[in-house]
């Protein structure tokens, strides 16, 4: 499954205006970039705000400023076209999104506060799903560009330059809303209960305040920003479907490298990335993201938490981890073995068709278990696991396509580059957990995604790598399947044999108790790193396979839905053991190729299934069952 | 005021309160003794709602209270200050002060910042200092004053004289009669005798989460063996 999303990231000042002069460019570029850190500014202020409350993070925080954008559009298309019937339209943008945040908050998010955090950022990946299909539906498939009025058109002359008014209207905004925001938190007695709620909301309670109505409240004010960042872009750009996850990966970085719940933070992190992304697509256009990414790693080296952040102290009265659970071994053993006899045998007795979506459960098998792998023992949540599988895949299509290499040496290649890749980012990474984590490794995901696009040369971007064959000898679809049953089965027993090694027990060792870990010797850093460089080049090998089968590889391969995939095939088979992420790979590929054949609206109905998942199963799907054999003991 | 029936609590599966009854009346001032572990925090958790209590009655001024969320329970009138204080450290002493605050409540004057700080001599000098940069001793009186600024007509004190030095003791017993005479009625939990024997009427013993004594402060006072049976360490 793959979620097209669009070729240009940035699409600032295109069209109608012709590219800046060399000469001002640096002013202009300057001043462009300045403005696009405002609309940035507003929805990572929404982010930041949300999670500082709440501590959720919002996956679908950047669907509400899509809704900004289409909203604002459908409002001041209406409106006349003066400047003051701008201000309304934006104002009343802002209003309609708040709204549609309250509600979001007081009918589906209220629900899983004390969820563990992974489902919950699940589950506002489903609210994504489905608001992005609702989007399709209400406004269609195309972009919708703002008709700009004359003094949206107009320019000022600024020593010597011609800069966009418009450029410094947004400009302004950002300090202005800065402003605004912080006399309402140190000034309003609803700020002063927010502030205390973010540092501890049990207390909150316990001296009268209704903490349902202050998140929601919270909730609608973030919502609000949003949308109104949303809107406020338009001029710039359009209304268009890949705003969601194009904003929310840059707000993350943005709240990320300003310090979690960091209102200034996240101000001055705008500003760092707007501009440079604005001299970025100006001096190095292939690597704008790179860059991006390369600027936050730098940061989070130096200040693990943020330009402005503290240390996440455990908010309490949070959500709480996952109930830990053992499987039954020897029957799974069994039913394994038989499973894996059939397995074997299935070619001799079923279709081309059915063989195929075998080949696929199989490789969606080691893909699942290599996030299992981080994920359960290791204790590290990525929301971006299709990274490795990407690079595998292109690094597969690369040996064979670029390097006129055979099939094994691709197949060899890329679990390698995945791991090389996987170590040299792991090595930061480790050393953060949860949120941070999960939002890093998205960030990352991203930014592999973008490069791959970007770098048409070697990928040839949108179009991806075609022809990318199995080796003559393996050309026959049930000699490629044993192939595919064997690297793939074998990868995951070897997986499982790690982690009933010494290095599994440490590994768990240290994500139970790092301080304990590290007091009997354990070097609970190397550990983890040398996990997620296992998980990164298994899932690279699922990736290479994935290559293969297809023949292709495209940047899908990367996207965040595959992560998601990822995650929610773990998740329903449940975190705490290995038989989990296999049970969940085979019956979720099997669901949603049902899916794809049954509906067009597979986004919302998967976004749907995960929501209602999550509310029916609060602790996972196993986490739940164990819940109940517990109480069936008791009683 | 407050009568308390047959209150049960876990965590998770540990049977912690099983079984536990006191009742105070309106104006009066109970203290709650036990050992370390006994079940004091808990049962006051249970009473604001922190904890859910698995069964039994709370009455609160004729209501009953039992498993009803926090802030309704503190609304109602019942303020809590928790042991470990949980003083808002980013928050200075007047926006701690404004978190509790709540409307006031007929029949009771209602408590200001200036009437707390006549209590609370030393947090006048410090209104805009952040709750963090406070020392423990501060932190308490800070802590018990934002409670009163919800005008409760009984409050809940975990252990108020632990960890203060005795000066601060002497200003706490004082600061806990100036209450009585604002007409709160008071629960404690100590672990001090003294301090309890100074402050309050009542005693009720708790002991592995069931009611080992109950009685007038003066009885234990006068029985030494019933301090030593229940409460020598
Ligand atoms: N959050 C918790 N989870 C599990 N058990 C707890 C928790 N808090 C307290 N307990 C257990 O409940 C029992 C009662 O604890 P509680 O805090 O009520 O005692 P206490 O009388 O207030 O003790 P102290 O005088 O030390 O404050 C103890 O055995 C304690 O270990
Ligand atoms: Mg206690």
């Amino acid at each position: 499954m793959s979620m097209a999303l669009p070729p240009c990231r940035r699409t600032k000042r295109c069209g109608s205006c012709a590219p800046p002069e060399p000469v001002s460019a640096l002013l202009v570029q300057l001043l462009s970039g300045l403005s696009g850190a405002s609309s940035l500014f507003l929805v990572a202020a929404g982010l930041t705000v949300i999670f500082g409350v709440t501590r959720v993070v919002n996956f679908s925080h950047g669907s509400l400023t899509m809704l900004g954008a289409y909203l604002g559009w459908s409002i001041l298309t209406r409106l006349p076209r003066g400047p003051e019937y701008f201000v309304l339209g934006i104002v009343l943008t802002a209003l309609a999104t708040a709204g549609i945040g309250a509600l979001i908050e007081m009918l589906l998010l209220r629900r899983i506060y004390r969820a563990p955090e992974l489902l919950q950022l699940l589950f506002t990946f489903g609210i994504v799903l489905v608001v992005q299909d609702a989007a399709q539906f209400l406004w269609g498939p195309n972009d919708l560009p703002l008709p700009r009025a004359p003094w949206l058109r107009s320019f000022v002359t600024i020593a010597g330059e011609r800069v966009p008014f418009y450029d410094l209207v947004l400009i302004g905004i950002g300090p202005l809303v800065l402003a605004a925001l912080w006399l309402l938190f140190t000034r309003t007695r609803w700020g002063t209960l927010v502030r205390a709620a973010t540092q501890d909301r049990e207390m909150v309670a316990a001296l009268g305040v209704d903490q349902r109505r202050l998140f929601t409240t919270v909730f609608a004010l973030g919502a609000g920003l949003a949308g109104m960042g949303g809107a406020l872009a338009l001029p710039d750009a359009s209304a268009n479907l890949q705003i969601d996850l194009n904003i929310i990966t840059d707000a993350f970085v943005v709240v990320v490298v300003g310090g979690l719940g960091s209102l200034p933070g996240a101000f001055l992190a705008s500003l760092l990335i707007g501009v440079l992304q604005s001299f970025g697509i100006v001096l190095f256009p292939q690597a704008t993201l790179v860059l991006v990414f390369v600027i936050m790693a730098a940061v989070l080296v130096v200040r693990p938490n943020g330009l402005l952040g503290r240390a996440p102290a455990v908010a309490r009265g949070a959500g709480q981890g996952f109930a830990a659970i053992r499987p039954a071994v020897p029957l799974l053993l069994r039913l394994g073995a038989a499973a894996l006899v059939l397995a074997v045998l299935a070619p001799l007795a079923v279709g081309p068709f059915v063989l195929s979506v075998m080949t696929e459960m199989l490789i969606a098998m080691l893909f699942a278990a290599s996030l299992h792998f981080m994920m359960g023992p290791g204790g590290m949540a990525s929301f971006g696991h299709a990274a490795w599988f990407g690079i595998g895949a292109y690094a597969a299509a690369f040996a064979v396509k670029g390097l006129a290499l055979g099939m094994g040496a691709g197949l060899l290649l890329a679990p390698l580059l995945a791991g090389v890749a996987a170590a040299l980012f792991g090595w930061f990474v480790v050393r953060l957990s949860g949120v941070y984590l999960a939002m890093l490794t998205l960030a990352f995901a991203q930014i592999v995604w973008a490069a791959m696009f970007q770098a048409v040369e070697i990928t040839g971007g949108d179009n991806g790598v075609l022809g990318v064959w199995p080796a003559p000898w393996a050309a026959d679809r049930r000699v490629f399947y044993w192939l595919v049953l064997a690297l793939c089965v074998g990868a995951t027993l070897l997986l499982r044999r790690v982690l009933y090694a010494p290095f599994g027990y440490a590994l768990r060792a240290s994500r139970d108790s790092e301080l304990r870990a590290e007091a009997i010797g354990l070097d609970t850093t190397l550990l983890r790193l040398a996990a997620f460089t296992l998980a990164g080049a298994a899932a690279g090998l699922a990736g290479g396979l994935a290559a293969f089968s297809k023949g292709s590889v495209f940047p899908g391969f990367i996207s965040i839905s595959r992560s998601v995939d990822g995650l929610l095939m773990v998740l329903l088979g449940g975190v705490q053991s290995m038989a989990g992420p296999v049970v969940g790979a085979v019956a979720y590929t099997g669901l949603f190729d049902l899916l794809l054949l049954a509906t067009d609206q597979w986004r919302a109905m998967l976004g749907l299934a995960i929501i209602v998942l999550v509310l029916v199963f609060p602790q996972g799907i196993a986490g739940s069952i164990h819940r109940l054999w517990l109480r069936g003991r008791e009683a | 005021m407050l009568r308390v029936d047959a209150l049960h609590a876990h965590y998770g599966r540990a049977h912690i309160l099983q079984g536990v009854s006191f009742s105070v009346a309106k104006g009066d001032a109970l203290v709650l003794l036990g050992r370390n572990g006994a079940g004091k925090s808990t049962t006051f958790k249970s009473l604001i709602g922190l904890v859910r209590p698995t069964s039994g009655r709370i009455a609160f001024d004729g209501q009953d209270i039992a498993g009803h969320e926090p802030h309704v329970i503190a609304r109602a009138g019942l303020g809590y200050v928790p042991e470990e204080r949980r003083i808002f450290t980013d928050l200075t002493v007047m926006e701690n002060l404004e978190v509790g605050r709540l409307p006031a409540r007929d029949g009771q004057p209602p408590w200001t910042p200036e009437r707390l700080f006549g209590i609370f001599p030393n947090l006048a000098a410090m209104r805009t200092r952040p709750g963090g940069r406070m020392s423990g001793g501060e932190q308490q009186m800070l802590a018990i004053a934002r409670t009163l600024m919800g005008n409760p007509r009984l409050i809940l004190l975990d252990e108020p004289s632990e960890g203060l030095a005795p000066v601060i003791v002497e200003q706490m017993v004082h600061a806990i009669r100036a209450m009585r005479d604002g007409g709160v009625t008071v629960v404690l939990a100590e672990q001090n005798l003294h301090f309890a024997l100074a402050v309050a009427d009542h005693a009720t013993i708790i002991e592995k989460g069931r009611i080992a004594w109950a009685g007038r402060v003066a009885e234990l006072q006068a029985d030494a063996g019933l301090r030593e049976t229940w409460l020598a360490l």
